[in-house]
């Protein structure tokens, strides 16, 4: 993996720390209950999105260059019609610094990528709600080679509880492998 | 440096080559494996870590463009507006798949019979559906069986179906409303415990590795198994060329491990299992097998539209097996007075992590300033996914070539994609596309967004090394020998007909142990190089 660890990413400039700050600002600003990217983007939550993306430390500094001159609009007007990837790594930098934030997933109600237990011995809710069944009505739909046209199956089930007799998909062993 | 001579050298350790191996080793061949990439660890993989929407853009990214790791090789694809998509390691592409389970359908074996376009396949849907139920129950498949968009079965899957979600159950209703085919998605990810592997925790990174195990890939269904029955598997070992003697028989291979010393692997069978990119690189590499000239032509990659519906409530779409929670076939079969012929088929799939909604979209909308935090709340959690797979007809314009002037770091020439979506392929996305909206407004989307080509969308790698009874318009024959080269065999993607509108992995691997039942039966005919 092209992981190295990036433990420079406070030695942007002041210059460049500001105008990080002040796009992150205009970006993703205080409103509506959410805090400032400019406030949640620490050299912490810096170093951690450089650490995970190492090749945008180069392109992050490009977007910063003074030489793109103080108004922040024209920056990013001149970015995204020239340089389209500096001004994606400059998003993304921010915008994975900031959703990695704690206090901003609690804001967003977004627990991260956690662990919930498949159910697979409860019955579905779309069994239970006839769903199925009106699938299963319209008989088959696939398209038999050898005539050409939609199959007719003589004696298709009409219903899921016809085609199992009523009981629901065979449930889980609750921790017992099954093969 | 000279090995010890295998009964069959398998090139390529992904979806194919392992189900080959495993049915092989079980036979009592002496199975030798070479593979570009490594063995991976699962707890490595991003999914159930903080930086995980990070990685999973470069990485773990789904194009080895992007990935450009060691394993990988560059694809040129500047003469193509959809880049191919794999990865590169023990157990291929799986790896990364989604982990959607669909067959391809009796009529996607008989196109021109049906449709007076492409060709028929020589091998038909029924006669491989024994192969699908051991294939299935070999890499664990989860659903709810039933589907009257199939021919009944006698088997069933052998795993409950997952579950569908809010976000299913949403559509599911919408397409109920409209008297539109459903079905819960097949998956070949765990719904329970099965074969020593755990059911899945609905993280939705499928495609950066299932760091539970419970979505099939083959370095955890096939390889140990077959290693334990005595196959060998070599890493970091990229093939160059495939040899041959004065007879046409294949001898063996030449690769170079990752330091550069190139080796010799002699092998009384040759099985190239590489992808449908892979394995004519290797074969235009190696000059062989290509008298029909169709090595590399009729690329097909299922063009892919994706449509988003918006809804008011909480749906938790961020949570979900990624492979899919609902399919529609609604629209899969011929219908001219649409204006094209064949069909795709819907997948619908959760959406996503903050990043990803914090970002532009697919569709390229993007909100910044205060409104960021709306767009946000309204967007993550409250998406559902429709994925429309084209049917890609074959065209031999769209071919691979070998690079004059990009080589991988082995120093062996990249393969180029020069490829075209056709006006059929650009009529049938147009169509299926009003039908998604129609079924997201059924299901009552208050804002829906497409994508009407999505660039990273080469999942399914089909076409280059097509089959056939004909040696003058196909490479294999039925039984995925090569024309040409009595030892060689193609068992991936590549020797396809025709493309169908599914994704291909379930169909690919029951083509593969087809071919691995029939070099065990025909073992002691096998012509074998002296
Ligand atoms: C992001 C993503 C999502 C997908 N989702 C789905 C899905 O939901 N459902 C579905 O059906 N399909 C899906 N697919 C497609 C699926 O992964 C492939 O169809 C399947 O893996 C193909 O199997 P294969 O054996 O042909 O090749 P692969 O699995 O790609 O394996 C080929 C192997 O060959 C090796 N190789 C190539 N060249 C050489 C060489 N010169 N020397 C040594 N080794 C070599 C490679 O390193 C690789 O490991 C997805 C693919 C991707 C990338
Ligand atoms: S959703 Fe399930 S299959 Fe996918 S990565 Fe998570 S546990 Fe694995």
């Amino acid at each position: 993996m092209t992981t190295e660890r990036v433990d420079d990413a406070t030695t942007l400039t002041d210059d460049e720390r500001r105008t990080l700050a002040a796009i992150a600002d205009r970006l993703i600003p205080a409103a509506h209950g959410m805090p400032s990217a400019a406030d949640v983007v620490t050299d912490e939550r810096l170093r951690f999105a450089l650490n995970a993306r190492p090749d945008l430390a180069e392109p992050l500094r490009q977007a910063l260059r003074p030489e793109l001159g103080p108004d922040l609009q024209a920056r990013l007007d001149t970015l995204g019609a020239d340089e389209p990837a500096t001004l994606y790594a400059l998003q993304l930098v921010i915008v994975g610094a900031y959703y990695t934030d704690a206090g901003v997933r609690d804001g967003i109600g977004y627990p991260g990528q956690v662990a919930i237990t498949v159910r697979s011995w409860e019955y579905p809710q779309y069994l239970e709600d006839g769903l199925i069944d009106a699938v299963l009505a319209r008989g088959p739909v696939w398209r038999d080679p050898a005539t050409g046209t939609r199959a007719r199956t003589d004696n298709a089930p009409n219903t899921y509880a016809e085609r199992f007799g009523g009981t629901p998909p065979e449930g889980d062993t609750h921790g017992h492998d099954r093969a | 440096m000279a090995s010890e001579p295998a009964d069959v050298l398998i090139i390529g350790a992904g979806a194919s080559g392992a189900v080959v191996a495993l049915r092989l080793a079980e036979a009592g061949f002496k199975v030798t494996c070479l593979e570009q990439g490594e063995w991976l660890n699962r707890a490595d993989y991003p999914g159930n870590k903080l930086d995980w929407e990070l990685k999973a853009r470069k990485d773990w990214a789904t194009s080895p463009n992007i990935r450009g790791l060691a394993s990988d090789y560059p694809i040129v694809e500047d003469d193509t507006p959809v880049s191919p998509l794999m990865y590169n390691a023990v157990g291929g592409s799986t790896i990364i798949f989604a982990g959607a389970w669909p067959r391809a359908l009796p009529s996607d074996f008989r196109v021109r019979s049906l449709d007076g376009i492409a060709d028929d396949w020589p091998i038909d849907y029924f006669e491989l559906l024994p192969y699908f139920y051991r294939t299935d129950k070999q890499f664990g498949i989860s659903g709810l069986p039933g589907d009257p968009a199939y021919p009944p079965d006698t088997e069933d899957a052998p795993m409950p179906p997952l579950p569908i979600g809010a976000a299913g159950l949403k559509v599911a209703r919408g397409m109920t409303k409209l008297g539109w085919h459903w079905w819960p998605e097949f998956n070949s990810i765990n719904s329970t415990n099965y074969d020593g592997r755990r059911p899945c925790v609905q993280r939705s990174t499928c495609q950066s590795g299932c760091n539970e195990g419970a979505k099939a890939s083959t370095d955890l269904t096939h390889w140990p198994k077959a290693i334990g029955l005595g196959a060998t598997l070599i890493t970091g070992a990229r093939v160059s060329r495939i040899e041959h003697n004065d007879k046409a028989l294949a001898t063996g291979a030449t690769w170079i491990d990752r330091d550069g010393a190139e080796h010799f692997q002699p092998a009384k069978v040759v099985v190239l299992a590489a992808n449908a990119i892979g394995t004519p690189r290797l074969l235009l590499l190696s000059g062989l097998g290509n008298s029909s000239g169709l090595v590399g032509k009729r690329l097909m990659m299922h063009p892919f539209a994706n449509v988003a519906g918006l809804f008011e409530e909480p749906l938790m779409s961020w949570a979900g097996q990624f492979g899919d929670l609902i399919e529609s076939l609604e629209f899969y079969e011929t219908d001219e007075k649409r204006g094209f012929v064949r069909g795709a088929r819907w997948g619908l799939a959760p959406t996503g992590g903050p990043i990803n909604t914090a970002l532009p979209s697919r569709a390229g909308e993007q909100a910044w300033g205060p409104d960021h935090h709306l767009h946000v709340r309204s967007h993550l959690g409250h998406g559902a996914n429709w994925g429309l797979f084209a049917e890609d007809l074959p065209d031999e314009a769209n071919h691979i070539t070998l690079s004059d002037t990009v080589t991988d770091a082995s120093g062996i020439p990249a393969p180029e994609v020069h490829y075209r979506m056709s006006d059929n392929s650009r009529r049938m996305l147009d169509f299926h596309i009003e039908r998604a909206k129609e079924s997201m407004d059924a299901a009552g989307a208050y804002k829906i967004e497409v994508d009407r080509l999505m660039r990273y969308s080469g999942w399914h790698l089909l076409g280059t090394a097509r089959m056939g009874d004909d040696p003058k318009t196909s490479v294999v024959d039925r039984w995925n020998r090569s024309h040409d080269v009595k030892n060689l065999y193609v068992v991936d993607g590549s020797c396809f007909v025709t493309s169908s509108g599914v994704n291909p992995t379930s169909t690919i691997v029951a083509i593969a142990l087809r071919a691995a039942d029939h070099m065990v039966e025909t073992r002691f005919e096998q012509q074998v190089p002296a």
